[in-house]
């Protein structure tokens, strides 16, 4: 069957829909991708470099080279701020497309910028009024967020549902005092602190922070939330992160509060090792935070040694928080009626084949179906690729 | 795309038949789908029967899939589109992609096959590990294979009826998902049987993979006992009591099982470091193929057209094989399409006046993408990634790679060494992987830059001569830096290092003249960190203003 005239839609302009329409495009299939937001590359876009002498694997540099790739693909057509709104199946999908709903989380400044140069456009007014305050802080090419976003029909041939996770909210873990205390940061804070400064530095006074806790499971493997999973991304991020600053500032004194420490990459037993001479691990996760003088904080935990407890004050304190289900699971589950699994994740249709539903012509990719890290997503999403050539009988 | 203004196009003939290696369930599924896609498959396994290596821990948690996997199994033995040959192996693979000359051995015959593309499916081994906790096998003293086969039998299973059983994972070893999970169905089998008590003494408990801590939590809820610990416990007459020092509780624990559990090691297959050297394809940590690189995850290798798949590369549970197979086999359509395919005539061209077959460039392809003819050495187009490490190490500069010709980089090189206002002229030899991209990134966001700063966009960091350094301080340059991707990062796998060599050659050649070392330096970039190409060009800057402007201008 000719490739001709098939045409496919991604929802989620992630590391996982990005890859996926890439793959798609290479047997000269046309793809739709939504994105809701005003910039593709999702949360895998905002991560910084983990290396240290050498490269760590973390994956982040895979991603702005998929994200150049696609924005140079002409077979890929991008849709910003926009979102999905109905689907009909009458053999091929028919498609309600709306400009999404989307406002930045936090915009003290009236214009927001992409994490990357390949963001298209670069930079996004959000807040118009801001921007009249002070028209020359407002860089060329910039576009208004309520121009963007199609409305609008499509149809498509099939569908790959991409539209990833969402990280834990640290502050529902109270004790933390995160957003309460500057220095509290989660790892998402800590990855984009380090793209932008290229080091770390504190939050409250733009300081190299000298002694830091890193606190696991945030979010997750947590009874108390009901979140019965591991997410099998936070150690990785967080020890290459440790290894990042220690490699910058050998003097850093890092401390990692965990309750079972996760492989990392390929060559973990050698990195772990390393990790060891370089870190203090406590198995113990600790519950209360307290603000000292100078913005430090002072933690409470038990001494494995000698079952006490023990207040340590820590300059940077890191809550590796985990992959929740994304926040439009709901929504989408209702419009392209696909089942969620226990945990909130989109089910696939068996172990083996976790990427097909049991609707036919809809398709999971990434971490909208359970946790995944950067290179896990991006096969995830060439497996999903590699069911829809099959099922629209692509050669 | 600026980049391919100058080349040719033109269409060549490749091989589409597909070599499988490997005749268990992922080399299966590979011949499967990529016959599926109608390709004609070779599936070589050593031993006599297909899929007969359902090793230990193979099939964990996939009971209602192992139907499906059957039959799969019968359908592949009456495609036609696949020939499977038993008890064979690979004795040698020359070529390229798109036309692999592959000799295998069955028996005392010789095959020959004319591949396009090879698929690497070997299976994890297994091993004991009893001795790392000073046991020895025993009636008592299990391995977890031999608990699954055990507990796979109705009969079997009754002895474990009012017994303790004891598990240790994660305390012989680091340990892996697998591993836990092996483990974690063995105790709620074994919770399902009357009177029977588990205890599991455990390190780093490996949750990571999906419905893992859901299994573990189950296993709680139903009465198992789960001591975490730093250290071995301490296991007395071959496993008669095990105790250790509880912390929390203060005190020490001790248990008399009827029966001890012990993890097994999952591991590189031996046939693994053989096939790579024949395939010519790098071994990554552990004896795992593929280079522990992320430029070829999932299923890349450094070769074109060679792709592992799961437990060849990595320790890998059947679903996650499965994904691997799915990304091969679009791998292996993009690569192989219909035969036909569209190559840029330019990529790297070697001069049949200059060639003097040396083998240099065969030597140190990282690619294995060049081979030799009567005359000269031939660079194929498919197998070729355009680094142009060969033509820096061409020493009778036989070499031209499209887009980066001798002419047009002396003259870059020349022409990049401007004067910023009297601040240092700054020349950095960048990456395109990676520091280029980096520095249009620091450029865009308006992070600091020198004034004197330029940029010369190389294809790879190999591809940096050491004439184009040396040219470079004769044109005036006052600092130079060569901005490669980090070790382990470069998609041509060691572009770096040699950059690396040239640099620390240029440094040799400086002390000769008097110039001093610090107007060179080697840096890894990463392609998405703008802020720390800045970072690295501003020091730069700062140093040569400490040094002053260069003493050959």
């Amino acid at each position: 069957m000719s490739t001709k005239n098939k045409k496919v839609m991604v929802v989620g302009g992630g590391i996982a829909g990005l890859t996926a329409a890439w793959e798609l495009s290479r047997f000269n299939i046309d793809v739709e991708l939504i994105e809701k937001t005003p910039f593709l590359g999702g949360y895998a876009i905002q991560y910084c470099c983990k290396a240290t002498d050498e490269c760590r694997q973390c994956g982040a540099c895979t991603v702005e080279a998929m994200l150049k790739n696609v924005v140079n693909e002409p077979k890929i057509k991008v849709h910003l701020a926009t979102d999905v709104e109905k689907i009909n199946n009458s053999g091929r999908f028919s498609v309600d497309l709306k400009k999404s709903s989307y406002q930045p989380v936090s915009a003290t400044e009236g214009v927001i910028r992409g994490y990357s140069k390949n963001n298209s456009p670069l930079h996004v007014i959000v807040d118009k009024e801001k921007c009249e305050e002070n028209p020359d802080a407002v860089p060329e090419g910039a576009v208004e967020l309520d121009t963007m976003g199609f409305s609008g029909k499509l149809d498509v041939d099939a569908v790959i549902l991409a539209s990833g996770f969402q990280p834990f909210d640290a502050e529902q873990k109270g004790t933390y005092g995160y957003k309460k205390f500057p220095n509290v940061v989660t790892g998402m804070d800590l990855e984009r602190i380090i793209r932008e400064n290229a080091t770390v530095v504190r939050p409250s006074d733009g300081k190299a922070a000298q002694k830091i806790a890193f606190i696991q499971c945030v979010g997750s493997r947590d009874e108390n939330l009901g979140n019965l999973w591991c997410s099998q991304v936070c150690c990785p991020y967080a020890l290459r992160m440790a290894e990042t600053i220690k490699h910058k500032n050998a003097d850093a004194e890092i401390s990692i509060f965990y309750m079972d420490i996760q492989n990392v990459g390929k060559n973990y037993a050698e990195f772990y090792e390393k990790c060891k001479t370089d870190f203090r691990f406590v198995r113990n996760i600790p519950v209360d935070v307290f603000p000292m003088e100078n913005d430090s904080l002072s933690m409470r935990y038990m001494n494995e040694e000698d079952g006490l407890c023990i207040n340590e004050e820590f300059d940077l304190l890191v809550l590796s928080v985990g992959i929740m289900p994304g926040p439009d699971n709901n929504d989408l589950s209702g419009i392209f009626d696909v089942g969620l699994n226990e945990d909130g994740f989109f089910a696939g249709i068996d172990k083996l084949n976790s990427t097909s539903t049991l609707k036919g012509g809809i398709f999971l990719a990434g971490t909208v179906a359970g946790p995944k890290d950067i290179a896990a997503s991006m096969a995830h999403a060439g497996q999903a690729a590699s069911e829809v050539i099959k099922h629209l009988g692509v050669s | 795309m600026t980049d391919m203004k100058h080349t040719d196009m033109e269409e060549i003939n490749i091989a589409t038949d597909v070599l499988v290696l490997g005749g268990g369930l992922t080399g299966i599924k590979a011949a499967s789908e990529i016959a599926g896609s109608g390709y004609k498959v070779i599936l070589v396994e050593k031993d006599a029967e297909l899929g007969g290596r359902k090793g230990p821990g193979t099939l964990v948690g996939l009971k209602e899939e192992s139907k499906g996997l059957q039959d799969l199994e019968d359908k592949i033995k009456t495609d036609s589109n696949v020939e499977i040959l038993t008890q064979a192996s690979l004795v040698s693979a020359a070529g390229v992609t798109g036309d692999f000359t592959a000799r295998l051995l069955k028996g005392a015959e010789v095959i020959e096959q004319n591949v396009g593309a090879i698929v690497v499916a070997t299976e994890f081994a297994t091993g004991a590990l009893n001795e790392k906790y000073g046991l020895s096998l025993a009636d008592n003293v299990l391995t977890q294979s031999r608990m699954d086969e055990l507990l796979a039998s109705e009969s079997d299973k009754e002895k474990f009826a009012n017994k303790t059983v004891a598990f240790l994972v994660s305390l012989g070893q680091e340990g892996n998902p697998l591993v836990l999970e092996r483990g974690l169905r063995s105790v709620l089998a074994l919770q399902e049987i009357d009177g029977c008590d588990a205890y599991i003494y455990a390190g780093d408990l490996k949750v990571a993979s999906n419905g893992l801590e859901r299994m573990y939590k189950e296993s709680r809820e139903k009465g198992a006992v789960y001591f975490k610990l730093t250290e071995k416990p301490e296991i007395v007459e071959n496993g008669k009591t095990i105790s250790f020092f509880d912390s929390v509780a203060r005190r020490n624990i001790e248990i008399s099982p009827d029966f001890i559990v012990v993890e097994e090691e999952m591991c590189a297959n031996h046939l693994n470091e053989e096939l790579a050297e024949i395939l010519r394809i790098n071994v990554g940590p552990s004896g795992f193929l593929q280079s522990d690189n992320v430029h070829f995850f999932p299923v890349r290798s450094n070769r074109e057209g060679i792709f592992v798949a799961g437990s060849t590369r990595e320790i890998s549970s059947l679903p996650s094989a499965w994904t691997d197979v799915e990304n091969i086999a679009i791998e292996v359509k993009d690569l192989l399409g219909d035969g036909k395919k569209i190559v840029a005539k330019n990529k790297a061209v070697v001069n049949e006046d200059k060639c003097v077959i040396c083998l240099t460039c065969y030597r140190c392809c990282p690619h294995g993408a060049i081979y030799w003819g009567d005359k000269k050495a031939i660079i194929s187009p498919v197998a070729c990634q355009g680094c142009g490490i060969c033509a820096s190490e061409c020493p009778m500069d036989a070499i031209q790679v499209g887009g980066f010709e001798d002419e047009d980089m002396t003259e870059k090189v020349k022409s990049g060494v401007v004067s910023g206002n009297g601040t240092p002229r700054l020349l950095a030899f960048c990456c395109q992987n990676s520091a280029f991209e980096a520095g249009e990134m620091a450029d865009m966001f308006k992070m600091p830059l020198p004034e004197g700063l330029r940029m010369i966009k190389v294809p790879c960091a190999g591809k940096i001569d050491l004439d184009y350094i040396l040219n470079a301080f004769v044109a005036g340059a006052d600092g130079i830096l060569v901005m490669a991707c980090h070790p382990g990062n470069c998609k041509s796998e060691n572009g770096n290092t040699f950059a690396q060599w040239r640099v620390n050659d240029a440094y040799r050649m400086m002390e000769e003249v008097g110039l001093e070392k610090d107007r060179l330096c080697f840096v890894g970039t990463a392609s998405n960190m703008g802020s720390g190409f800045s970072s690295i060009v501003v020091d730069m800057e700062k140093r040569i203003n400490e040094l002053g402007l260069s003493p050959l201008k």
